[in-house]
């Protein structure tokens, strides 16, 4: 251990005193979050010069005031105003305006139930919709017109909910749900988005220690290293080291992406980072980052030179990127099959596991134990095989291994 | 003297070939040992072995006693070998010091000097990439010497060297087995092993050949020769008494001679009329006995078998 804790020293050094690594280091994060800003710097800008709908209403029913406030709680971008004018000339004015929409409040229409409203040629396609919400205040005035008493109107304006119970599980009722969810699903995704930011500087930096095992190759160091060490210390070294690498990735990562998101974004994001949630997705991250090491340090050990890698490395150089496939069904539903598979494939596991913790709402404590024991138990064999092809394709100096040959280190 | 390393009954196959067969010696303290064979007989598989870098199927290894490999007491000069890219000289020496727990402060020192004494003054902050590669081959050697090793094993060490630092080199190595070291050598230059070593061992086809006191495989082995320029018939040189063997090839003639023949009285017997433009007298190489082993002629090593 202490060998190996010798390499893993030398590997943060001779990487941090490298310039292209440290280029990549500041580089990576920059660009990604340039990226991940440029939509919102557009997204912004349009929201800011959305033009308001004017609102031309003649009102003969005396709810002028009652609308004025529901928009206010709604938050529509109206301009509201009473006109008196006659229903003639407000048409003819709204063929010459833009964004302008005109309803017509009659004693008439109100007891029919359909309320006419006319809008110019160009308008906020979403008015329609907006001008639903109206329809409570009136409909309570509907109400009150027929003399129900308040307790009446109380029973009637409140919605009827179906609550869904089914025998397993406790009673959850859809209110509360969409309660918890519409309260604070910050809660979750911004320790989600932390360990996979974590998840994917490591695996990251499991790119370089795979670059660094056929390095050790090509470079021809290895027989002179492992006359000092065994090649398990040697590659446990590369592992503890390139780890330290990826967090130091990953702090340079958030040290770039939390201030910005801060101000950007408006969220106090280190009251969320700070819970218990927050370990259980770095664990993950970790266990996510040793299958991947080991896998890299492994068929690294293989390879004679990064260009000459055969379809076999390619094939397993992609495995990191196995989750993305999952991203879709997983969001769509985290509670799933897909998601479940993904939850019990190794490879897949770590990021599948992230996404569904981060959108489920009840932890499916057995489903993450068993993932977890899955996880270990590759981790284990992968090191386990890791370890026999590095062993002797480190020295195998000038061509790449076969998957016949490697298949014969494993054995022996 | 005591033996720092004992191979014994070393065996090893890669699929069903045997590459070493049965090979024992020894190298003790303050000798320098070749191990000598021509591309592919098997000293690198041995080395290996040694350095526990790969496993033996059968045999023994064992430093002064012990199975266990004392790493740290080792120098390895390997014959695949390189050095890391994008580092500086002295940041890599240090490493490969700290990987054998020698005290940095003594690395760093021991470091400059030999820096200095192969030539490479000033060169310590200076990254690996701008090196040549006798100056490359120069770094390794003071990685493998750095941490004052008991036992030290150069794999090919003057590959691609000129023959300046063959000399700098040969002088070190000396001057190390002089100091104790045991010193194991692989190289193919049979004059340098001829002028360097103690002890030999040759191995071809994973077979041990010769193993023996540099003195002794010379005594034993090497014959005396008489090489004769000028025009001569072949069956006058064979009649010559002591004579094993002629080759002719132009006006060239090389005589073979009976291991036990006396030079002096055997020159009196050359017949007057003979053409002799050029006459040397010398024992056969070491070279000329490995090129003859390597390719199999097998004609000196025959002859001596009969004679030993």
């Amino acid at each position: 251990m202490r060998n190996a804790m010798k390499v893993a020293k030398w590997e943060i050094k001779r990487n941090l005193k490298n310039k292209s690594f440290l280029i990549g280091l500041f580089l990576t994060p920059a660009i990604f979050l340039a990226f991940m800003f440029i939509g919102s710097f557009f997204g912004g800008s349009d929201g800011e010069e959305e033009i308001s709908t004017r609102v031309l209403v003649r009102d003969e029913l005396g709810v002028f005031e009652v609308i004025e406030e529901t928009v206010a709680v709604h938050k529509l971008n109206w301009e509201l105003e009473a006109t008196e004018s006659s229903k003639e000339e407000i048409l003819d004015e709204l063929k010459e305006s833009e964004n302008t929409a005109f309803i017509l409040l009659e004693q008439e229409s109100f007891e029919n139930g359909v309320i006419p409203v006319q809008t110019s040629e160009e308008i906020n396609p979403f008015f329609m919709n907006q001008v639903q919400v109206l329809e409570v205040p009136l409909k309570t005035l509907q109400m009150e017109k027929l003399g129900l008493t308040e307790e009446q109107l109380s029973a009637f304006s409140k919605q009827i909910i179906f609550e869904g119970t089914s025998i397993e599980e406790p009673a959850t009722t859809v209110e509360e749900e969409s309660d918890i969810l519409g309260e604070d699903p910050l809660e979750r995704v911004i320790p989600g988005a932390f360990a996979g930011i974590i998840l994917l500087s490591i695996v990251f930096s499991g790119m370089y220690i795979f670059q660094s095992a056929s390095q050790e190759k090509k470079d021809k160091v290895a027989e002179i290293v492992l006359s000092s060490l065994t090649p398990g210390e040697l590659m446990q070294g590369k592992i503890i080291g390139y780890f330290i690498l990826g967090m130091i990735q990953a702090v340079v990562f958030l040290g770039f992406g939390i201030p910005i998101a801060l101000w950007k974004l408006d969220i106090p994001i280190l009251d969320y980072l700070i819970g218990p949630e927050v370990l259980l997705f770095v664990l993950i991250a970790i266990l996510g980052y040793l299958l991947f090491a080991a896998l890299f340090v492994g068929v690294g050990a293989t390879m004679a030179d990064m260009s000459s890698a055969g379809n076999f490395q390619g094939m397993v150089m992609m495995l990191p990127f196995l989750p993305f496939v999952f991203i879709g069904p997983v969001i769509g539903d985290p509670g799933g099959l897909i998601a479940q598979i993904g939850t019990y494939i190794p490879f897949t596991a770590p990021g599948v596991l992230l996404l569904r913790l981060t959108f489920l709402e009840e932890w499916p404590w057995i489903e993450i134990i068993v993932s977890l024991v899955i996880l270990g138990i590759s981790i284990w064999l992968c090191m386990k095989l890791a370890g026999k092809i590095f062993k002797t394709g480190i020295l195998m100096y000038g061509k790449n291994a076969t998957p016949k040959e490697i298949w014969k280190w494993i054995r022996s | 003297m005591e033996a720092f390393l004992k191979v014994e009954h070393l065996k090893k196959s890669f699929k069903h070939v045997e590459v070493l067969k049965d090979i024992s010696f020894e190298v003790f303290k303050g000798e320098i040992m070749a191990i000598l064979g021509p591309n592919g007989a098997g000293k690198s598989t041995t080395i290996r072995n040694i350095m526990g870098i790969m496993y033996p199927d059968e045999g023994s290894i064992t430093f002064q006693g012990h199975q266990e490999i004392p790493r740290n007491m080792i120098g390895y000069l390997p014959e695949e070998r390189g050095l890391y890219k994008n580092v500086k000289v002295m940041d890599i020496l240090l490493y490969f010091a700290e990987l054998k727990d020698y005290p940095l402060k003594k690395a760093k020192e021991r470091a400059l000097t030999y820096l200095k004494k192969f030539g490479l003054e000033g060169k310590e902050n200076a990254s690996v990439e701008e090196l040549s590669k006798g100056m490359g081959q120069k770094v390794q050697f003071i990685a493998s010497i750095l941490h004052e090793p008991k036992f030290l094993i150069l794999d090919e060490p003057f590959s691609g060297l000129d023959p300046v630092s063959q000399e700098l080199f040969k002088e070190e190595i000396r001057s190390l087995a002089k100091n104790g070291t045991a010193i194991l050598l692989s190289s193919h230059q049979m004059n340098l092993v001829e002028e360097m070593c103690d002890r030999l061992f040759l191995i071809h086809r994973g077979q041990k050949v010769i193993y023996g006191s540099m003195d002794n495989v010379k005594k034993e082995y090497a014959n005396f020769k008489c090489t004769i320029r000028g025009k001569n018939q072949l069956d006058i040189l064979q009649g010559l008494p002591e004579v094993q063997r002629v080759e002719q090839q132009d006006d060239t003639s090389v005589l073979y001679l009976t291991k036990d023949v006396q030079v002096a009285s055997w020159l009196k017997h050359l017949p007057e009329e003979m053409e002799i433009n050029e006459l040397s007298i010398d024992r056969i190489s070491l070279h000329e006995i490995f090129i003859d082993i390597a390719t199999d002629k097998n004609m000196f090593r025959e002859e001596a078998t009969i004679n030993a």
